[in-house]
C-alpha cells in the first residue's frame, strides 16, 4: 500500500461524503440506490472485520467462562423474572421485526423515488388519513412499522402521513381487532371503540404534526443508501441494516420493560383502580411501561376488570402508539429530538382520544 | 453516507436467527412465547440466518479485496458521523440476548411474578356453565376454567365432581398453599396468573414446585377460589408451562 493510494482513497471518501450532503436536496432520492466506488469505505470495513468478529468471539468466550456465575445470578427469582420477560419480548418481536424489515427493504429497493409523492394527495392534510388507511391494511406489531415508516419518509412521503401510518398500523389492523373481539366476548362496542379511538388519535397526531411538527427532524436521520450492483443485493443490505438498527433499540426497550415489570409491585396499580380520570391515566401509563405487543394487549386490558371500560380502552389505545420499547425504537430511527416531541404528543392525544370515545361509546 | 455490510453485523444477524431456530426446535421457546408462534419463529429464524450469512459473505469478500489497506494511518475526523452507517452501531446490543441464551435459558415465569402480573378477575354469576360429569373420574381442567366455574353460582357446575389441576406453588402456608399458572396471549410479558387456594394438604410443597392436585371445590371466603385437596403429586415442569 503506498501513500498515493491512501490519499486517493481519502479523496474518494470525501467525495462520497459531500455527495451525501447534496443528497439532502430535492433530487436526493434519485441516487439512493447508487453504485459507489469500491474504495470509498474499504478501510472501515477492514477494521470492523478485524475488531468486530474478535469482540463477538471474546464476549461469547467470556460468557462461557463465567457460566456458573451467570447460572447463580439467574437462579435468583427477581433476575429470572427479568430475564424471562426480556427474552420473551425479544423472541416474540423477532418474526414481526423480520416482516417489518422485509417490507421496509422492499420499499427502499423497489419503490421508485418520486412514486409516493405522485400517488399521495398533494395536500398533506388529506394525505394523513390515507396514511391511516394504509396502516389498517398492514397486520403487524409496532416494532415492525418503525423501519417501514422511515423508508416511507425516505421515499418522499409527507412526514405527517408516514407518522400516522406508524401509529395506525399496529393499533387497528384486522388481527388486533379480532384479538380484541376475542378478549371482550359479548362486547362488540369495545372493538368499535378501539377502532375509533385509535384512528382518531393517529389522524389527529398527523394533523398536529403538519402544524407544529418538524419534518427536518425526520429528515436529519435519512436512511443511508447502499452500494450494490443488483436490486437483490440492495434489498438484502437494507434489510440487514434495518434489522440491526431496529433490533438494537428493541433490546433497550425490552430490557426497560422487563425491569419495570420486575420492580413495580401490583399494589401501586390496584390502588389507582376505579372510575374517573385517575384510572384512565393509570392504565395509559401502565401501557407505556409494560410494552406489550398490540396483538396481546386486549387480553391484558380485559383482565384489568377493576378498572373502568374507558380506562381499559386507554390502555389499548396508548399501548400500540407509545411504550418504552417504541420510544427507544423511534429515538434510534428518527433521532432523540424527534422522540422527545413525538412520544409526549402521541401520549396526550391517544389518552384524550380514548377518554372521548369511551365517554361516548362505553 | 453508505451502508456497509460488516462481517460483525452479518454474524450477529445470523446468530439471532440460529438461536431463534434452536429455541424453537428444542421446545424451549414455550417458556417465553405462546406455542402457536412456532411456524413464524421457524420462518423468521431461517430468514435471519440466511440474511446474516449473506451479509457475512459479502462483507468478507469486500474485506479480501481491500485487505491491503490495513496498515495505513486513517484519520478519524468523521468517526462520529459514520459510526451508525459503517459499523453495527446499536445492533451490538443484540449480543445481550444471544449471550444470555447461549449460556442459560431463563426459566418460565414463576412465583415471583404472580404478585406483579395483572390478576385474573372473573365477575360472579355472569354465565351458566354446564355441569361436570362426576362419574368418569377426576376432571382435568385449567386454573382459568376452575376460576370461572368457581365464580359461576358458587361452583354449582362442579358439585360432586373431582377436579384435577396442574400448576406451580406460588405461596405456602401450613396445610394450605396457592397454586398458580399463567395465561399468556402472546408472550411472557403479557402473562396474567390464575391462582387457586389449596386447602387440606398434609405437607406443603416448596415454592415454584410444579404439582398436580386433585380434590373437590370448596366454598372459600376470599376472592381466590378454593380447592379441598384429596391427593397431591409433585411433577416436573410441563412442556408448555402456560395455559
Amino acid at each position: 500500500m503506498n501513500v498515493g493510494e491512501t490519499s486517493a482513497a481519502r479523496l474518494a471518501k470525501k467525495a462520497g461524503w459531500s455527495g451525501w450532503e447534496l443528497d439532502l436536496g430535492p433530487s436526493a432520492a434519485a441516487s439512493l440506490v447508487g453504485v459507489t466506488t469500491g474504495t470509498t469505505d474499504t478501510r472501515e470495513r477492514t477494521r470492523s472485520a478485524d475488531v468486530g468478529l474478535v469482540v463477538i468471539a471474546a464476549v461469547i468466550v467470556a460468557a462461557a467462562l463465567t457460566r456458573p456465575a451467570i447460572h447463580d445470578l439467574v437462579a435468583r427469582p427477581a433476575v429470572a423474572n427479568f430475564a424471562t420477560v426480556f427474552v420473551a419480548i425479544v423472541l416474540q418481536a423477532v418474526p414481526f421485526l423480520a416482516l417489518g424489515v422485509t417490507v421496509s427493504a422492499a420499499i427502499g429497493t423497489f419503490v421508485p423515488p418520486g412514486l409516493l409523492p405522485r400517488l399521495l394527495p398533494k395536500n398533506p392534510a388529506v394525505a394523513v388519513p390515507v396514511g391511516a388507511v394504509a396502516g389498517v391494511a398492514l397486520p403487524g406489531c409496532e416494532c415492525g412499522s418503525v423501519p417501514i415508516a422511515r423508508r416511507l419518509v425516505d421515499r418522499g412521503a409527507p412526514g405527517a402521513a408516514a407518522l400516522t401510518f406508524l401509529l395506525a398500523a399496529p393499533a387497528i389492523n384486522p388481527v388486533v381487532l379480532v384479538a380484541t373481539a376475542v378478549a371482550f366476548p359479548g362486547q362488540p362496542e369495545m372493538v368499535v371503540a378501539r377502532f375509533a379511538a385509535s384512528l382518531l388519535a393517529a389522524v389527529v397526531v398527523g394533523w398536529i404534526w403538519i402544524r407544529l411538527g418538524r419534518d427536518d427532524l425526520l429528515l436529519a436521520r435519512r436512511s443511508p443508501h447502499v452500494h450494490a450492483d443488483t436490486k437483490g443485493a440492495a434489498f438484502l443490505q437494507i434489510a440487514q441494516h434495518d434489522f440491526l438498527n431496529a433490533g438494537g433499540f428493541l433490546i433497550i426497550g425490552a430490557a426497560t420493560a422487563g425491569a419495570l415489570q420486575t420492580i413495580v409491585p401490583r399494589s401501586i396499580l390496584t390502588s389507582l383502580s376505579g372510575d374517573g380520570v385517575i384510572a384512565v391515566l393509570a392504565l395509559a401509563c401502565l401501557a407505556v411501561v409494560m410494552a406489550i405487543c398490540s396483538e396481546a394487549d386486549a387480553f391484558i386490558a380485559a383482565s384489568l376488570r377493576q378498572f373502568s371500560p374507558t380506562a381499559q380502552l386507554a390502555f389499548m389505545t396508548v399501548g400500540p402508539m407509545v411504550d418504552v420499547k417504541l420510544i427507544a425504537l423511534q429515538a434510534g430511527t428518527f433521532g432523540r429530538g424527534f422522540a422527545l416531541r413525538f412520544a409526549p404528543l402521541t401520549f396526550v392525544v391517544a389518552t384524550s382520544s380514548a377518554a372521548l370515545v369511551g365517554w361516548w361509546l362505553l | 453516507m453508505v451502508v456497509a455490510v460488516t462481517p460483525s453485523g452479518g454474524t450477529l444477524t445470523a446468530l439471532v436467527g440460529l438461536l431463534t431456530l434452536r429455541l424453537t426446535i428444542d421446545g424451549t421457546f414455550t417458556r417465553y412465547v405462546q406455542s402457536g408462534m412456532r411456524p413464524w419463529l421457524l420462518l423468521a429464524g431461517v430468514a435471519l440466518f440466511a440474511l446474516g450469512l449473506f451479509g457475512l459473505v459479502i462483507a468478507l469478500r469486500s474485506h479480501d479485496e481491500g485487505a491491503g489497506d490495513e496498515a495505513d494511518g486513517y484519520d478519524d475526523e468523521h468517526e462520529d458521523e459514520h459510526e451508525d452507517e459503517h459499523g453495527v452501531g446499536v445492533g451490538w446490543l443484540l449480543l445481550a440476548p444471544v449471550v444470555t441464551l447461549l449460556v442459560v435459558a431463563p426459566p418460565s415465569l414463576g412465583s415471583y411474578g404472580v404478585d406483579r402480573s395483572p390478576p385474573i378477575r372473573i365477575t360472579a354469576g355472569k354465565s351458566d356453565l354446564p355441569a361436570l360429569d362426576p362419574s368418569g373420574g377426576p376432571v382435568e381442567m385449567t386454573l382459568l376454567e376452575y376460576t370461572e366455574r368457581a365464580f359461576d353460582h358458587d361452583g354449582e357446575s362442579m358439585r360432586d365432581a373431582t377436579v384435577e389441576l396442574t400448576g406451580f406453588v406460588s405461596a405456602d402456608g401450613s396445610g394450605t398453599f396457592d397454586l398458580a399458572r399463567y395465561q399468556i396471549a402472546c408472550c411472557a410479558a403479557d402473562a396474567a396468573a390464575a391462582v387457586v387456594h389449596i386447602v387440606g394438604v398434609a405437607s406443603t410443597p416448596p415454592r415454584d414446585q410444579w404439582v398436580t392436585v386433585t380434590g373437590a371445590y370448596s366454598s372459600g371466603s376470599s376472592d381466590v377460589p378454593e380447592l379441598a385437596a384429596t391427593s397431591l403429586q409433585e411433577i416436573s415442569a410441563p412442556k408448555d408451562p402456560y395455559e
